[in-house]
């Protein structure tokens, strides 16, 4: 019975974000709160001689002054989850204490009775700089220069080689060996909400509360307990509205135990939300990879072989996934293709910048461009059509489960079923006949095609630091009403609703009866979070299954109060009824049934409904009875609520395929997406509005990868795009009309069959651009062009 | 034809290069140039310049683009000098706004009855103005050198005042 | 990001506003606050009072008197992108309005704002100058007009002096076979003009130019005049020849700069492209005789 699930059902969190009636950490007000602002790094790269707080003590308002000496030993590292054999894995305080190594590393924070007060003070912290020699190419930085850890001896946090087969044979063994040295620019995820902390401390209770913008709830609890030195049962992590995370929220950052240990000694709540400029100097950034891949092909398209040997610029510092980020590029490099043999030689590098981490995509995206842009190169090289290079190297329908070189089994996939159809829609032959005309009347129109493959539902624990199950308890209260406990953690990706879908269809209950709980680890049972595509498909996975559990259990007490055998039971539209009477029923029999919802509407200790004699329950009768347990079997215990942890065997592989048409300004180099076709395959959808939402974004923040966006640090180390009037977030009014579709392959990982959407545009978009504006440029010897694509560089190409 | 790749770092940094044409010896705008009274009128916004030891001066200046102010606090050093033909002038300042350095090379060439000032400068910015003001530095250092230049010919034209010597 | 502490004066006549000005130098008038109140939160502006005009009466108007266009200091973006009397008489005005920034910068942002902050990507600047306008500043010493063309001094900076305020645009109605335009690159991030172009056009009988105003902004420090362009044009045949060679002196003179989105290389090409764009676009617009 699906009523809800696969209908574009709206989603229930709008109308409070819409009305403004929502509460996000900064909504959140306690009385006594002191507000915390923070000194911050103005060189990329220099040693603190000295900090001089006299005048920032004396300033009106100011409560307290913390420096890196002051807390030192008092707060732990922020935390590095990855594990990488011989990783060198920096000391990072909360504040900088020697050394300052990135624009915006806080270096002071200032207590205030107000924010103003606290933000006038940081003017006079007077911070004695010795400048030092800014490490900023991260390709110079890996082979020497001035080392930023000075006791590691070089910048190189790691080297690591990863992939199947002999990749030497495989090179040897084909006609032509095709390269390209490719960029992948440093990203700002710019979540709409800010970060943000709030945290407060009862000192008789001993008992520590944090809210944060985060969507790690439970691994923050965890990691802050650490870092504190606070008992994990004695700190709750409320995560209220999260505006937004891309990644940026799932890590453990300085501002979130410093506040905390900060309340701890002022005994009072402690405030502080991020300003957009320390957002994109102290958030971590994403992308920011230097590579070359070199693929050996035969000269029918076939694929032998595939290197990408590549730099990754990791910043100064670790953060929670930092180094691990380039091993999910290694392991997606196989893209949509049969290649039997694939090396990744990644080396992490430290630079005077802010930490890279897991940013919309996480390492993904930057195969996906690899591999989608290098078809494109080998195309030309070898004078094909770049669909035909697709499909001659795609697996078959029929060999999935599809084992690649870099060590994964793709669950499912119809590669060219997504490739067919996304020609369809976009009328690709048409297109290109067009584009042949528009040539000959002296317009540069080009078409890309990008064929993807993600890994989502991140994912077995086996593959991840934290665990990679997800949790849920699900519970109907006496009144009927079903509540679901998520350890998801969800921003923005709308699963108050496609949670509630799942089990109102599975409870045979109202969608507004339906209430989805998340985000507060003293409510909430440990979970790990929302991140990687892995929300639904895992947290959703184990909504369903902890209703399966409840309800086995309903069923009996259904089955004791009907006095019959649960297996004469059959569960239909909210209702246990026992099957003979469902037969009598149809002759026209039944007796009348209490309509759902005024029977054990009274008060508690009303006597239910005495049951002997009928034959239909429904499942709000049962929660009662279960709850006021005088008719429950013996043996059982009162109550009705599941909890399900649930552990995926596998990641999963959503697939397809976008179709992108540019027309390219021949004066002035300006792009213009014309046309933008999705054919996207995330397995079944639960809400397909969210599902065309998340696409939609996906794309948006590919196409700013591709066209606009980058942080620039310059020589000296200083971020130059240091707000939204210089680095450009891509624009509705910039966005061409998407075309979305779907194929529907499901997946055999979970029983929802559900693959994961979250990132696919993201990773499927951006070489789809790319490979359109070089198609369109193809005219002029163009073979590569890196992002982001702003018209000067075009311009200069084709003057 | 690949493009080269760009992996940040890109040198986005100021240079500032220009001629200025006055018309007095070369040897009086060189003396004129590092002539520590005529610089502090003549560098924009100079409140204080005052020397330590030779050549060296701990300056304040209120610099400002329009009503975009801030105070800076550094120093102003000479060296490299070839009178009357070249020196180089590194300026270091700090202030609420962020930090400015500068280093910048002049050349003085004779010309009939003129005197050709060749400067090129590098100028880089840290702190706020270089994250949310880049796309009006070039332009800022440029009215701050033409205010200058401005600064010393008229400084030059007025005729030497014995008393302020 | 927080301002340094201010103090805050709202005004409810001109007189008031010139007197607080008066006594106090580095007082700011606060009008839309679209670029002001930014460069507050950044701290590059610090002024110790903020002088709110925006309840003063009759500062927001736009009207036609003695043969002029009137425009008050005060009128949004909007209100001049959606006055049917301007695009009736002089398009060129609300054709430029509506490419400045975004729906919410349009509906607080006010043309005599951004004409004394003098944005070097500013767009009402080069519109302004194509239009010969007329700008009257008015002070405890009464009231002056400034020529468009004598108004941008330098970046960020306008011949306004210190206890003036800009009351009021003035440009004289266009009359005859005129035609008008304004084209910008869009920085894909600010909105600002990478450079923009207004060309305003008027035509005798056939497609000879009688006169050509050419205002060009985001190239230089300041807005400035295309005189090159100007006088390449006028009193010629207006053709593709003709406009492509007239548009080859649009940075004639200019000190062009560059930044992170355009060198100042690219940014002449684009003004050179963008110039014969526009009068491209003004003749067109030219109704027919």
């Amino acid at each position: 019975m699906t009523k809800y699930v696969g209908q574009r059902v709206k989603r229930t969190e709008d109308p409070r974000l819409i009305k403004g009636l929502a509460h996000y950490v900064d909504d959140i007000g306690l009385p006594g709160t002191l507000h915390v602002a923070f000194v911050r790094s103005m060189y990329a790269h220099a040693k603190i001689n000295g900090i001089d707080t006299t005048e920032a003590f004396k300033a009106p308002g100011v409560v307290a002054v913390y420096s890196g000496k002051d807390i030192a030993t008092k707060v732990g590292p922020v935390p590095c989850a990855a594990a990488l054999p011989d990783l060198k894995v920096p000391d990072y305080r909360v504040l900088a204490t020697n050394k300052a190594l990135f624009v915006g590393h806080p270096i002071a924070a200032i207590v205030a009775t107000d924010k103003y007060a606290a933000r006038d003070a940081v003017d006079l912290i007077f911070v004695d700089y010795e400048e030092l020699p800014a490490v900023v190419d991260v390709e110079a930085a890996a082979n020497g220069g001035t080392i930023i850890h000075e006791s590691f001896g070089d910048n190189v946090a790691y080297k690591l080689t990863s992939g199947e087969g002999d990749i030497d044979a495989a090179m040897k063994a084909a006609d032509k060996i095709v390269s390209q040295k490719m960029v992948h620019q440093r990203l700002a995820p710019i979540a709409m909400e800010p970060r943000g902390v709030l945290a407060r401390y009862f000192p008789g209770e001993e008992e520590l509360t944090v809210w944060s913008s985060t969507q790690i709830p439970h691994l923050l609890r965890t990691q802050l307990a650490l870092m504190i030195g606070i008992p994990e049962n004695k700190l709750r992590v409320i995560t209220p509205e999260v505006g937004g995370g891309f990644g940026s929220k799932l890590n453990v950052y300085a501002e979130e135990a410093l506040l905390g240990w900060i309340s701890i000694q002022l005994g009072k709540p402690v405030k502080w939300i991020e300003s957009r400029r320390e957002n994109v100097q102290a958030t971590i950034h994403g992308r920011a990879q230097v590579g070359t891949v070199e693929v050996g092909v035969k000269n029918d398209g076939a694929i032998t072989g595939l290197r990408y040997n590549v730099v990754a610029d990791l910043g100064a510092y670790h953060q929670l996934l930092t180094p691990a980020i380039p091993t999910l590029t290694g392991l997606m490099l196989s893209g949509a293709y049969k290649i039997p043999a694939i090396q990744m030689n990644v080396t992490g590098v430290f630079t005077n910048k802010m930490s890279t981490d897991a940013y919309r995509g996480a390492g993904r995206p930057e195969a996906t461009y690899v591999v989608e842009r290098v078809m494109d190169v080998i195309a030309r090289e070898l004078n094909l059509d770049p669909i035909e290079v697709r499909r001659k190297n795609f697996p078959k329908a029929d060999e999935f489960p599809f084992h690649t070189a870099t060590g994964l089994d793709y669950d499912s996939g119809d590669y060219d079923g997504a490739l067919n159809k996304a020609l369809d829609l976009s009328g690709y032959q048409s297109l290109r006949e067009e584009q042949k005309k528009a040539r000959d009347n002296g317009k540069l129109i080009g078409i890309g095609v990008s064929s993807y493959v993600e890994i989502c539902a991140l994912g077995p624990s086996q593959a991840m630091p934290a665990g990679g199950w997800e949790s849920a308890t699900v519970r109907i209260e006496p009144t009927g009403k079903v509540t679901v406990l998520t350890g998801a953690s969800p921003h923005g990706q709308g699963q108050e609703t496609s949670f509630a879908q799942i089990a109102a269809d599975e409870l045979g209950v109202d969608l507004n009866d339906v209430t989805v709980i998340h985000g507060d680890t003293g409510i909430v049972q440990y979970g790990i979070g929302t991140f990687g595509s892995r929300a639904t498909a895992v947290g959703g996975t184990a909504v369903l299954i902890a209703i399966q559990k409840l309800k086995e259990k309903a069923s009996k007490i259904a089955a004791h109060m009907m006095q019959c055998e649960a297996s004469s039971l059959s569960f239909e539209d909210g209702c246990y009824t026992k099957k003979e009477a469902a037969a009598a029923s149809v002759t026209g029999k039944s007796e009348p049934v209490v309509p759902v919802g005024e029977g054990p509407a009274g008060a508690l200790n009303d006597v239910p409904t005495p049951t002997n004699g009928r034959h239909k329950l429904t499942i709000q009768e049962i929660a009662l009875a279960a709850h006021v347990a005088k008719e429950i079997p013996p043996d059982t215990e009162p109550g009705l609520s599941a909890t399900y942890f649930f552990e995926p065997k596998n990641f999963t592989f959503p697939f397809g395929t976008h179709v992108c048409v540019v027309e390219i300004d021949k004066e002035t180099g300006e792009t213009k997406i014309v046309k933008y076709v999705a054919v996207d395959d995330c397995g079944k959808v639960i809400n397909p509005l969210l599902v065309d939402g998340q696409v939609h974004g996906g794309i948006v923040q590919a196409i700013g990868q591709a066209l606009y966006e980058e942080v620039v640090y310059d020589e000296q180390g200083q971020l130059v795009t240091g707000e939204l009037m210089d680095y450009a977030l891509p624009k509705a009014s910039q966005m061409p009309w998407f075309e979305t579709d779907r194929t529907e392959t499901p997946s055999p990982v979970n029983p929802l069959g559900v693959k994961g959407v979250g990132e696919a545009g993201t990773i499927g978009a951006t070489p789809a651009v790319v490979n359109a504006v070089v198609d369109a440029l193809s005219a002029y010897g163009v073979t590569h062009i890196d992002m982001p694509i702003r018209p000067e560089k075009i311009w200069k190409l084709i003057r | 034809m690949i493009p080269p790749a760009d992996a940040g770092g890109t040198d986005y940094s100021m240079k500032i290069t220009g001629t200025q044409e006055i018309k007095a010896p070369r040897e009086r705008i060189y003396a004129a140039l590092t002539d520590p009274l005529i610089l502090q009128r003549c560098i924009p916004g100079c409140e204080s310049l005052e020397e330590t030891i030779p050549h060296n001066y701990i300056a304040t200046m209120k610099a400002g683009i329009g009503p975009v102010k801030g105070i800076f606090k550094g120093s102003v050093h000479l060296e490299d000098m070839q009178p009357p033909e070249h020196y180089r002038m590194i300026v270091d300042g700090k202030g609420g706004p962020g930090f400015v350095k500068g280093v910048g090379n002049f050349k003085l060439e004779e010309k009939v009855g003129a005197t050709v000032v060749n400067y090129e400068g590098e100028l880089q910015v840290g702190g706020v103005i270089a994250s949310v003001g880049q796309r009006m530095i070039e332009a800022a250092a440029k009215m701050l050198a033409a205010q200058f230049f401005k600064g010393l010919e008229a400084e030059i034209k007025s005729p030497p005042d014995p008393l302020q010597r | 990001m927080i301002p340094a502490e201010f103090n805050y004066a709202r005004v409810s006549t001109l007189d008031e506003a010139l007197t607080l000005l008066a006594q106090n130098e580095d007082a700011k008038i606060l009008a839309g606050g679209h670029s002001l109140i930014p460069a507050m939160k950044f701290r590059l502006i610090q002024p110790p009072l903020l002088v709110d005009i925006g309840r003063i009466k009759d500062l927001s108007y736009i009207r036609e008197e003695g043969g002029q266009i009137r425009v008050g200091a005060m009128t949004t973006h909007y209100q001049i992108e959606a006055s049917d009397l301007l695009k009736e008489i002089c398009p060129l005005l609300p054709e430029c309005a509506g490419s400045i920034g975004d729906m919410q910068v349009r509906n607080k942002g006010t043309i005599g704002g951004s004409l004394a902050h003098s944005d070097p990507a500013g767009d009402w600047p080069a519109a302004i100058l194509a239009l010969n306008a007329e700008l009257v500043a008015v002070s405890k010493n009464g009231e002056r007009t400034i020529k468009a063309e004598d108004f941008f001094v330098d970046l960020l900076t306008t011949a306004l002096e210190p206890g003036e305020i800009l009351r009021e645009i003035r440009i004289n109605k266009p009359n005859g076979r005129t035609g008008h335009a304004y084209m910008k690159m869009h920085h894909p991030a600010s909105g600002f003009a990478v450079v923009g172009i207004a060309a305003n056009l008027s035509f005798n009988g056939n497609n000879k130019c009688k006169a050509a105003n050419i205002g060009v902004t985001g190239v230089a420090a300041k807005a400035y005049r295309a005189t090159g362009v100007e006088s390449a044009l006028t009193g010629v045949n207006l053709d593709d020849a003709s406009i492509g060679a007239a548009a080859a002196h649009a940075t004639d003179g200019a000190d062009a700069n560059g930044d992170l989105f355009a060198s100042a290389d690219y940014r002449r090409h684009l003004a050179e492209v963008y110039t014969k764009r526009a009068i491209a676009a003004a003749m067109k617009s030219v109704p027919s005789a």
